[in-house]
């Protein structure tokens, strides 16, 4: 397993209602990509602060791919939300000098088996000649997106 | 609502239970399960890990009830199949043994592990590893929690009025619950009151629908609203509200639960689709109702013309080959089966033979389907009385062309003589049309239903659960569901209609806590999360302690999206079950360098 070639060690933020099943159902069909892909089951990404991409960039996954509902979204809004949320992130990770390629939004639904596999290869190809993400750099945006929080909390206080 | 302490549960204390599945071998035939029991053995917090060929037996669940009952462990983690399967089953051990069933965490190690990695050795196991220590770090940080308890309105929407939503309405009814049975069509019946005879038990379909219909009108808990149509439909269980619309009336109900029997369209053949559009073609609907009020004789007479020989064809509609036919507007083609053409063609054939003696049959079909009971007699009884079978390859469908001195020739290569191409006169052909799903596209969107590839409605479990939607409170009363005969809708009915009594069993809902809670020590009073919110009055300010403004959540109006969350600059709201601390342990867990699987030797 020394040379193993390097694979990037993925996230996917998978929705309940959609990406979830459809995750399941590319199982269901036998058909298979590599292990390196963590899949999470979330309620709704739009819960997520830009904090948490940050850590989790910075524990060590490379890339985060957030598989949403898009138009069918059980939450009102909340689709717009997490693309403004996302944008934000984006911003950050530009100025902060780590690679916007790392993350990536798109919706994949309960049957969506092929494009489910397209996101994960696509991914794996973009992320594949980065390399492993820089840890350093993200802790560094982290924590300083966490002062900013304590800064807006400590405002209103 | 302050939970109950309970003294298993010490929550300074984890003592994480781990059981891994083998699933009978697909999981353990690729992912080494007893390596992932010793190497998560090691993780702290864990103090017992035990590998079960199938965790969803009643052996598996046991081990789950004696080591709670014995004070082993207070978190419990399954690694197993997908949640969606079982992840019920567990929360259900655990609650037995005597913990708040909120307390466990459930990995998926099959259809996103086994099935998905499978063939990718030691990485894959590996991988399952990680994600079981993903699901320990949220375990860790788990809070018993209650369910939400709501009012429900106890009454069922029965949405059709055919065979499969009298049914529905009549089982529902006679446990006791009222039933609001909405019929389009200016009478009940549906589609059953075009059909004859209908196997197995050769009795008339409108004799049905007419006993169903007495007993319906008769029974005081179900009003019957035909000639209307449900116009808007919003809600979750116990808790839906649909607007009905009979004509320019419109009134507005609250309802418990909705049973769909909304039925199913014919397919219609584009024309020239076996020379559907000739005069000689007709579909079997349309035969059927025809032949019905028809009075027999030596020959069947089509059109003023005498029928001397009548082609049936199967499959049109269903099974369809890429490239045979023309797809659908959404591009798909049918390639499921219909179910009932071949009996219901093979039925009608022997009813042919019986009533217009000189009249020959010849059947074109892909494979004979007479699945159920007694359906396989109506294909031996067709042989004995002389009707002739060909069978066509799927890629290979029969050619139908109108021939110059009338009638239709149809060129077959007849798999039944090894391939040989055989030319049939006829002069009727009738079209085995299959079954569509019905016009629902406002309903399926309101609801938020889920479809299925075939474009029906779709269960969460074709065993399992097999008249439930994922959406709680909606249930599946015949063709909505998929091609079905007339028994097997009723079987679906009187089931749908035993899941609704069951849910609305009492005066109240239990819903899932998976709603946003603040823990209104770290709220700093922001108003980012009632501003970030997009459901009216879910999250207000409110006057707390010492004059501080809080962030209060009403439970019955959240719908635990989290848009919230991620606002809050102290983390003092989260959606309860799905807190940030739980999916930072998780990350953690999936990124523990320290976890390792030994290799496999050789």
């Amino acid at each position: 397993m020394a040379d193993a070639v390097y694979q990037p060690r993925l996230l996917m933020l998978a929705t309940l209602s959609c990406a979830y099943p459809g995750a399941d159902a590319v199982g269901k069909a036998r058909l298979e990509y590599y292990p390196n892909v963590h899949i999470l089951g979330v309620p709704a990404p739009v819960m997520f602060p830009k904090e948490f991409y940050l850590r989790t960039y910075a524990k060590g996954f490379d890339g985060i791919i957030i598989a949403a509902c898009g138009s069918d979204c059980p939450y009102k809004n909340a689709y717009d939300q997490l693309a403004a949320r996302i944008d934000d992130l984006v911003q950050d990770m530009k100025q902060g000098g780590l690679e916007i390629a790392r993350i990536r939004t798109t919706a994949i639904c309960t049957v969506c088996i092929k494009p489910f596999l397209k996101e994960v290869e696509e991914m794996k190809e973009k992320l594949a000649p980065l390399g492993p993400v820089n840890r350093e750099i993200a802790a560094t945006l982290w924590r300083a997106e966490r002062e900013a929080m304590k800064t807006r909390a400590a405002q209103v206080a | 609502m302050e939970p109950t302490p309970n003294p298993l549960e010490s929550p300074d204390q984890p003592k994480i239970g781990v059981y891994i599945c083998r699933c009978g071998g697909n999981i353990s035939d690729y992912l080494d399960t007893e390596k992932l029991a010793d190497t998560v053995r090691g993780i702290p917090g864990v103090t017992l890990s035990k590998v079960d060929t199938f965790m969803c037996s009643d052996p598996g669940q046991d081990r789950i009830v004696q080591d709670v009952q014995a004070g082993l462990v207070n978190r419990v983690v399954v690694a197993s199949c997908s949640p969606f399967l079982h992840e019920v089953t567990f929360k259900a051990a655990v609650r037995r043994g005597g913990l708040n069933p909120y307390l466990y965490t459930h990995v998926n190690i099959r259809e996103q592990g086994s099935w998905a990695h499978g063939h990718q050795g030691d990485a894959a196991t590996q991988h399952a590893l990680h994600m079981i220590a993903g699901g320990v770090g949220k375990v860790r940080h788990l809070q018993p929690l209650d369910k939400i308890r709501l009012p429900s309105h106890r009454r069922v929407l029965v949405i059709g009025g055919g065979v499969a939503g009298m049914k529905a309405a009549l089982d529902t009814a006679r446990r006791g619950l009222p039933v609001l049975l909405v019929e389009k069509a200016p009478q009940l019946g549906g589609r059953s009151l075009d059909l004859g005879r209908v196997y197995p038990s050769e009795q008339e379909a409108r004799e049905l629908v007419k006993r169903l219909e007495k007993d319906v009108r008769a029974e005081e808990k179900i009003t019957v609203l035909t000639g209307s149509e449900v116009t808007a439909i919003g809600g979750f269980i116990g808790n839906f509200e649909a607007t009905i619309s009979t004509g320019s009336e419109q009134r507005t109900d609250a309802i418990g639960a909705v049973i769909m029997a909304t039925g199913f369209t014919p397919y219609q053949p584009p024309e020239g689709e076996y020379a559907f559009g000739h005069s000689q073609v007709v579909t079997l609907p349309e035969f059927v109702k025809a032949l019905r009020d028809m009075p027999s004789g030596k020959t069947l007479t089509w059109n003023g013309k005498p029928v001397r020989s009548v082609g049936l064809m199967h499959c049109v509609g269903s099974r369809q080959c890429e490239g045979c036919f023309q797809p659908q507007p959404d591009g798909q083609l049918n390639d499921y089966c219909s179910r009932v053409c071949c009996t219901s063609l093979l039925r009608n054939a022997v009813e042919l033979r019986s009533r217009f003696p000189e009249t020959q049959i010849y059947d074109f079909h892909q494979d004979i389907r007479t699945y159920g009971r007694g359906q396989e007699d109506y294909y031996t009884c067709a042989s004995d009385q002389g009707v002739t079978f060909f069978r066509w390859k799927g890629e290979e469908p029969p050619v139908v062309t109108a021939r110059d001195k009338g009638g239709l020739a149809i060129t077959v290569k007849d798999q039944l003589t090894f391939g040989e191409e055989i030319e049939v006169p006829v002069d009727l052909l009738v079209l085995g049309v299959g079954m569509m799903p019905g016009p629902i596209a406002d309903l399926v969107d309101q609801l938020k239903l889920p479809v299925g590839a075939d474009r029906f409605l779709q269960e969460v479990h074709p065993k399992l659960r097999p008249v439930e939607v994922a959406v709680a409170g909606v249930l599946l009363a015949g063709t909505a569901q998929g091609p079905m005969s007339i028994e097997e809708s009723l079987e679906g009915a009187s089931a749908a209609a035993a899941k609704a009594s069951i849910l609305l069993a009492h005066d109240y809902t239990d819903l899932e806590p998976f709603v946003a809670l603040v823990t209104p020590d770290l709220c700093v009073g922001c108003n980012a999360c009632v501003e970030e919110c997009q459901y009216a009055g879910a999250v207000t300010m409110e006057a707390g302690p010492e004059g501080k403004s809080v962030a209060t959540v009403n439970p019955g109006l959240c719908k635990g999206c989290g848009a919230c969350v991620a606002v809050c600059p102290t983390r003092a709201i989260d959606v309860q079950g799905w807190t940030l601390d739980q999916f930072d342990a998780m990350i953690d867990g999936m990124t523990d360098e320290a976890l390792r699987v030994p290799a496999t030797q050789g």
